[in-house]
């Protein structure tokens, strides 16, 4: 238990002093505040553009802008965000083997198990933080400007999100106990999840992919119901347990 | 008692056939020398001893327990120095060698003096930068010390003299005689001149296996030349018993080789006294590891 916390302890220190935290803290800090920001700039933005709009046949008139403004914004924003924290976290496993600092660890007596136990449980509380933090920004702007109870199921489109962003936690976890270097896991965990957003448009597969879980839209305007999704997070929860449980005898069997 | 003992160890990679029967026996409380090639298979073995590496067959023992692949309990007797020691280069040395007794499960206490003890010893006590900026000779020190902080029986190190300078070499052979009364060191190395220099023990790896192993004096004798140098006052001297035996080759103005045969140094020294030579040095020449490397590996 000592050296689960001691190699934690070091992956904590090596994502404040790389300054990976501090980037991804800036980065979805700037996408919570950027979603209400576009909604309630948006008036304006039509306004500036509505003399050469006019001009091209488009006639702007009122525009009213809703708390769903600020949370379709959120939908669009999130998979950058994803995006992002994938890239920048790609090579947190994969680098330990080119550099070979895994070696004097696990020739002191580190068990392989806890390599793999610390990596994924600290990118998960990364994700999971960032997450919630932008959720948590762009809740207080919109129920600051406007009114947040008019979009239904909110909770719950964004549970749904935040599994699929386990998932793909999970992917890279396992990606990463597999390939050499972290272009091996960006196109495992990308693969994986453009094959997902490949058979989600195959009317009969669709609700039982995983991908299916980001379309929130559908949700907060109330067009699916919650029951909808049921399938495709208990498919993602599902998924992520997997990849997490086969990652630890992948990574058993590693050659290092 | 063996400290290491691996018999008949096997691994290929791919096509190629690296260790093809090894068996080696390290005896407690030596230092040493693991030479051969670059390619040779010293690195292999290293990482197979560690569990790093699956061998195709064979078996290793450390302390009189089996080395298993994958989770290796063993590695607690081992302190390993790889070739290119790598740390987190955002830590500082004292940092780096506290992660490493928490990762080994030592108490607060014991690392704190542990460290402290270590740094001096390699002579980073005063160094409070990041790793990210040091020497490859400071970062051999460092290797060197994290390697010992748990008191390992048996310290390995993969050629830790081989891309440093003259004086970063002196250093870290000075440490590791230094140690010797503490641990078992096995090292790789293919710089013939450090093993003269600290080894007690050697074994010359060649072609996947080990050509010769032993005490190094052993080896030396065993393998001891049964040629003499002759070496006299004047060219006048060497010319008469060059004269008088044709087989003596001249290698110098006053300094000729002879091998022994029949009584020759007995028939040399005859003629030395019956005509008076004044000799400078009569010596039997003692076969260089070089010599000695280049025999097996030409076999």
């Amino acid at each position: 238990m000592k050296s689960l916390f001691a190699f934690m302890k070091k992956e904590i220190l090596e994502q404040i002093r790389t300054g990976k935290i501090i980037l991804l803290g800036l980065l979805f800090v700037l996408f919570g505040i950027m979603n209400p920001a576009i909604a309630k700039l948006t008036p304006w933005i039509l306004e500036s553009v509505a003399d050469t709009m006019e001009s091209s046949g488009m006639v702007i008139t009122s525009v009213t802008i809703t708390a769903m403004d600020s949370w379709t914004q959120f939908f669009k924003n999130i998979p950058i965000g994803l995006i992002a924290f994938v890239l920048i976290e790609s090579s947190i496993l994969t680098k330990e083997y080119s550099s070979g600092t895994l070696i004097l660890s696990l020739t002191k007596g580190l068990e392989r198990f806890k390599v793999v136990v610390t990596k994924a449980t600290v990118l998960t509380v990364l994700w999971t933080i960032c997450y919630w933090m932008c959720f948590g920004i762009t809740y207080g702007y919109t129920a600051y400007f406007w009114d947040n109870s008019i979009a239904q199921n909110l909770i719950f489109s964004i549970v749904c999100w935040w599994v699929f962003g386990v998932m793909v936690v999970a992917l890279m976890v396992v990606f990463s106990t597999l390939a050499k270097s972290n272009t091996g896991v960006l196109c495992g965990t990308g693969g994986v999840v453009f094959a997902s957003y490949m058979l989600g448009m195959l009317p009969k597969c669709s609700k039982y992919m995983p991908s299916y879980l980001t379309d929130g839209n559908s949700l907060i305007y109330g067009l699916t119901d919650a029951e909808k999704y049921m399938p495709s997070l208990i498919i993602a929860a599902g998924l992520s347990v997997i990849c997490l449980v086969i990652s630890i005898p992948i990574f058993n069997k590693r050659h290092l | 008692m063996d400290m290491l003992r691996i018999d008949d160890l096997h691994r290929r990679f791919g096509e190629k056939e690296v260790l093809k029967g090894l068996n080696l026996s390290v005896p407690e409380n030596s230092i040493f020398g693991f030479i051969g090639r670059n390619g040779a298979g010293k690195t292999t073995t290293m990482k197979t001893v560690l569990g790093l590496l699956r061998p195709d067959r064979g078996e290793i023992t450390v302390a009189g327990e089996k080395v298993e692949f994958g989770q290796t309990a063993t590695n607690r007797f081992i302190g390993y120095l790889p070739d290119v020691p790598e740390f987190y280069s955002f830590m500082n040395p004292q940092e780096y060698l506290y992660f490493c007794g928490e990762i080994t499960g030592m108490d607060k206490k014991e690392i704190r003096s542990r460290t402290d003890e270590l740094l001096e010893l390699v002579g980073l006590q005063y160094e409070k930068h990041r790793v990210k900026g040091f020497s490859r000779g400071m970062k051999q020190r460092l290797g060197i010390a994290q390697a010992l902080l748990n008191r390992p029986k048996l310290l390995i190190c993969d050629e830790p003299t081989s891309a440093l300078d003259p004086m970063g070499r002196k250093e870290i052979l000075d440490i590791l005689m230094q140690v010797r009364e503490q641990t078992t060191v096995l090292f790789s190395t293919h710089i013939l001149s450090d093993v003269e220099r600290i080894c007690t023990d050697i074994a010359l790896l060649n072609d996947g296996k080990v050509a010769v192993q032993g005490k190094l004096s052993d080896i030396k004798t065993m393998y001891r030349s049964d040629e003499f140098l002759l070496e006299t006052e004047t060219e006048a001297d060497l010319v008469a018993i060059q004269n008088a035996f044709p087989f003596v080759e001249k290698i110098g103005r006053t300094q000729l080789t002879f091998r022994e045969r029949k009584h020759t140094q007995f028939d040399v020294l005859n003629f030395v006294t019956n005509h008076r030579i004044r000799l400078s040095k009569l010596d039997r020449v003692e076969p260089s590891l070089e010599d000695l490397f280049m025999e097996v590996v030409d076999k």
